[in-house]
């Protein structure tokens, strides 16, 4: 046991049972001497003006499932959990926005919505453990972004508590607001390096009346199909929510059959998705073999593809290492990226499952095997990636190999600008210092 | 342009035609004259000169002059902005990105364009609707408004509830920043660049930022079925109603527009009529798109809750040519005022949607206190009221009246949870207005971010937030809700 004896001074504005102290750390670092558990934004408040003015630093965390994402400092003196912190503020049905404590499990949320036909337009990973506030601060995103857009499509208000303990809002309640500096947007994807995010406030969408998947399997192996299907169906009128190519290795994970798979989903009334997967028949090369998953069928799908990520709130990995990589690259040479997935795997003699959407241009890499490996592939996918012109960043690694590879991928040439807003919100670096680029 | 020599003095006018050329430069009062206001005509002041650069590098070049000497300046498009953003208050070197117009890149199977600031909304559209893509964004003005003021504004219009705002379609940016220095954020297109979300923050920063001189856009494929409903109420409330239900339904509508009996007499009398009865209270606008098998459908659950609601008559164009009519008459809807009221104010409150019959009510009872009438044309769907307050300028006080009426209306909108301004931007107009809905401490908070970008506030200053309080006055965070 560490002798403390500043914790105690935390007694001033929490309760006993809302502190523990941590003897070891995560393997994933970001961790806390001291762990508190806030459940009013008052104490949120508290516990940051409390940092702020004596020195001390604070990591912010959900329910952890992102604790392998970032982060050049294995503990910080507090870490402040937002785990009790949860539930729904306000659900204004008519008006289709709810408004939620950041620390409310997505799954939850989403529970809490469906009886009103109403859902959160996103597709994060591990929705039955990540929290909403999670999953804003580190802009998670799923194949659906293609069809409802991301966290900065879906936010529309925030209250924030920022390192010196005052409580700022940005947004508000309103679905169309162009009021003053659109704020919201610096809060999400900032890693929780401006705030810590307490009430957010989304708009929604209707649930869909039907929906199916629709998984189009290339056995030939050879991208270029894939590529002419898919120009060709983009450029039809249809409208599908996502279009998700799977790699080999993933794609045997989720269907048993180790060849490229193509997720096409579609929601709508029953009559305009049947016509729609009709449309992917007419359009198929003849070799890709089509399966149709619909309504429950679909779900449950997505519910096993939702899991496929690492999540820092399991057990390491007993046999080597594991990491993920996020890659971003203009639409279409997500398939470059996926065959790339295969040849590095192969070279680097590691298992690489990944996915991309070919409407929206975002890569998934998840990377298994010996330590030497994990690095050297995700040294080739992002090389891989910038010769493309676009980026990879590391979403989840030990601590320890976090030490041996830069997250973020360097600073870009407006770097002065991200630093520059980071001083003036946070000048002493209380809250989750070095998380984000460039060790801001 | 006629071709002539600079004949003034002013080194600072000599500096910026060497930078710029002698042709691209404006600095004589007559000239300047057509610069001294934009959409928002109530104040009025002359810029120091305008110029016309042709590219980033002379947008870089006039920035950095004017940084070195302390030379207030601003960026500005077409001039159709609603709130005052373009109007050079503090006589400012106008920068006029107007003959910065190309379409640069167009890559249909990546979905994207690549646009100079200048470039007008509807010349994209235009430009790929014969391989059958569009650009979402249609603020009304859309046919003569550029993509640059669109990116500064964080423009709307009729189908943003559908397809979102401007931000919502913006992919990457080349800016110019205040200092002269020229970032690319998201370059090419590449969705989430790393590190906070500048694209967002620049879209809708109203010029206060940098100066766009790039703009990557997202395109998308035209709908495969497109369904366009006119329904006449005798009560705004069963109108009101009439939106609430559609929603709830689950309907997403690609637009959801209503107007009340002041608005349709106007554009009734004015350029695009369409036989609107003029004895109802209200009519909706309602228009449905996507995959043709679903449409009917949709359409049929419309027409059934617009008849539960005691809909007077309901009808379904049955012609390109009737829907491109009916939009025609909505979208000159504003300028249509001027068939019934020698000047008149837009107001652009927001409203969470199960409000609008209380504010409609209350809006009436503005318009009886001030004496002056208010029309309504708004984006119902999405809550976003356009107050039109009709007055006559050569009327003593009446300005000023109109406008105090104009803040009282969004007050209103402020005191049911809404928003000031939904597509229109604060600018100088609804500065003070500002305060309606934020805290002092929420506004210091927002020109914290604007000094790292403006440290001199020489770009656009005096724009979008309220004039410092002299006792600034600390809200207890506890007490902000």
């Amino acid at each position: 046991m560490l002798s403390l004896t500043w914790i105690e001074e935390l007694q001033e504005f929490l309760h006993p049972e809302q502190i523990k102290r941590n003897d070891s750390f995560h393997p994933l670092g970001n961790d806390g001497a001291v762990t508190v558990y806030p459940q009013a934004e008052e104490e949120i408040a508290a516990v940051l003006r409390y940092a702020d003015q004596s020195g001390k630093k604070v990591f912010i965390a959900g329910r952890g499932t992102k604790r392998g994402f970032g982060g050049q400092r294995e503990q910080a003196d507090i870490l402040l959990s937002l785990e009790h912190y949860a539930g729904i503020v306000e659900h204004a049905a008519a008006d289709m926005t709810v408004t939620v404590k950041a620390g409310t499990v997505f799954g939850d949320l989403q529970r809490a919505l469906a009886p009103y036909r109403q859902k959160v337009a996103l597709d994060p990973f591990w929705p039955d453990e990540a929290t909403i506030g999670g999953v804003i601060a580190a802009n998670d995103s799923g194949p659906k972004r293609l069809g409802y857009g991301s966290a900065r499509d879906s936010v529309i208000g925030l209250r924030i508590v920022y390192p010196n303990g005052t409580v700022i809002r940005s947004g508000g309640k309103v679905v169309k607001n162009v009021a003053g500096y659109d704020m919201n947007k610096l809060f999400i994807g900032a890693m929780g390096t401006l705030g810590v995010l307490s009430e957010i406030t989304l708009k929604l969408r209707p649930l869909a009346k039907y929906e199916s998947v629709v998984l189009l399997s290339f056995p030939s192996g050879d991208v270029h199909d894939i590529r002419s299907f898919a120009v060709s169906f983009l450029d039809t009128m249809m409208e599908p929510v996502c279009f998700e190519l799977f790699n080999p290795t993933l794609a045997e994970r989720l269907t048993g059959r180790p060849v490229y798979t193509l997720a096409i989903g579609f929601e709508d009334v029953e009559n305009a998705v049947h016509y729609q997967e009709q449309w992917v028949e007419r359009l198929r090369p003849k070799a890709a073999e089509m399966a149709v998953l619909a309504g429950e069928e679909a779900a449950a799908f997505w519910r096993t593809f939702n899991t496929v990520a690492p999540n820092g709130r399991l057990a390491q990995a007993e046999n080597g290492i594991e990491a993920a990589v996020k890659i971003g690259v203009v639409n279409l040479d997500v398939l470059s990226i996926l065959r790339e997935s295969v040849l590095i795997a192969d070279r680097c003699h590691v298992r690489i499952e990944a996915h991309g959407g070919l409407g929206h241009g975002l890569c998934q890499a998840y990377v298994h095997g010996s330590e030497e490996g994990v690095l050297a592939a995700m040294e080739e996918l992002r090389q891989a990636a910038v010769r493309l012109g676009g980026y990879a960043i590391v979403k989840h690694l030990p601590f320890s190999l976090r030490q041996r590879i830069d997250v973020w991928g360097g600073k870009p040439s407006y770097f002065f600008l991200l630093e520059g807003i980071k001083r003036k919100i946070d000048p002493n670096k209380t809250i989750n210092d070095q998380r984000f680029i460039g060790g801001i | 342009m006629r071709k002539r020599s600079i004949a003034t003095n002013d080194p600072h006018i000599q500096a910026l035609a060497r930078i710029v050329g002698e042709r691209a430069i404006l600095y004589r009062k007559e000239d300047l004259m057509a610069y001294d206001c934009d959409g928002f005509t109530v104040h009025r002041h002359l810029p120091k000169a305008v110029v016309f650069p042709t590219s980033t590098e002379q947008v870089a070049a006039v920035v950095r002059y004017c940084h070195e000497h302390d030379l207030p300046f601003l960026a500005r498009g077409a001039g159709t902005g609603l709130s005052g953003g373009a109007i050079p208050l503090n006589g400012e070197v106008v920068i006029s990105l107007t003959r910065m117009k190309r379409l640069l890149h167009v890559d249909l199977e990546n979905r994207r364009a690549v646009v100079e600031p200048g470039f007008v909304n509807l010349k994209l559209t235009n430009s790929v609707a014969h391989r059958g893509y569009y650009y979402a964004p249609d603020p009304s003005s859309q046919y003569c408004c550029t993509i640059g003021g669109n990116v500064a504004e964080n423009a709307g219009g009729a189908h943003c509830l559908k397809y979102g705002v401007t931000t919502n379609h913006i992919l990457g940016l080349e800016v110019v920043l205040p200092n002269g220095e020229v970032i690319e954020i998201g370059g090419n297109g590449v969705p989430d660049p790393p590190g906070y979300d500048l694209l967002g923050l620049l879209t809708g920063s109203e010029g206060t930022l940098g100066i766009v001189t790039k703009i990557t856009v997202r395109l998308l494929k035209n709908p495969e079925a497109k369904q366009t409903v006119l329904a006449y109420f005798d009560e705004v409330e069963d109108a009101s109603q009439t939106v609430s239900d559609i929603i709830s339904a689950g309907i997403v509508p690609a637009a959801l527009e209503m107007m009340d009996q002041t608005a349709i007499e106007a554009v009734e009398a004015a350029a695009f009529p369409v036989g609107h009865p003029k004895d109802i209270a209200a009519l909706l606008l309602i228009e449905v798109d996507g995959i043709s098998a679903g449409i009917d459908e949709q359409i049929d659950d419309i027409l059934a809750i617009c008849r539960r609601h005691h809909v007077r008559e309901v009808k379904v164009a049955q012609s390109e040519e009737e829907r491109a009519r009916w939009w025609a008459n909505r979208k000159t809807g504003f300028g249509a005022m001027g068939a019934i009221s020698p000047d008149y104010l837009v107001q652009d409150g927001v409203i969470p949607r199960s409000r609008l019959p209380e504010v409609l009510r209350e809006i009436a009872n503005i318009s009886r206190k001030y004496g002056l009438r208010i029309a309504n044309i708004f984006h119902a769907g999405d809550g976003n009221l356009h107050p039109l307050v009709l007055f006559d300028a050569s009327k003593p006080g009446e300005t000023e009246r109109a406008l105090a009426a104009g803040s009282e209306c969004l007050k209103a909108c402020a005191a049911v949870g809404g928003s000031i301004t939904g597509e229109h931007g604060v600018g100088i107009e609804k500065k003070e207005e500002m305060r309606f809905i934020f805290t002092d401490e929420e506004i210091l908070a927002q020109t914290a971010i604007r000094d790292v970008f403006n440290p001199k506030n020489l770009l656009n200053a005096g724009k979008l937030f309220p004039t410092p309080g002299r006792c600034v006055e600390t809200k207890m965070p506890s007490t902000v809700k």
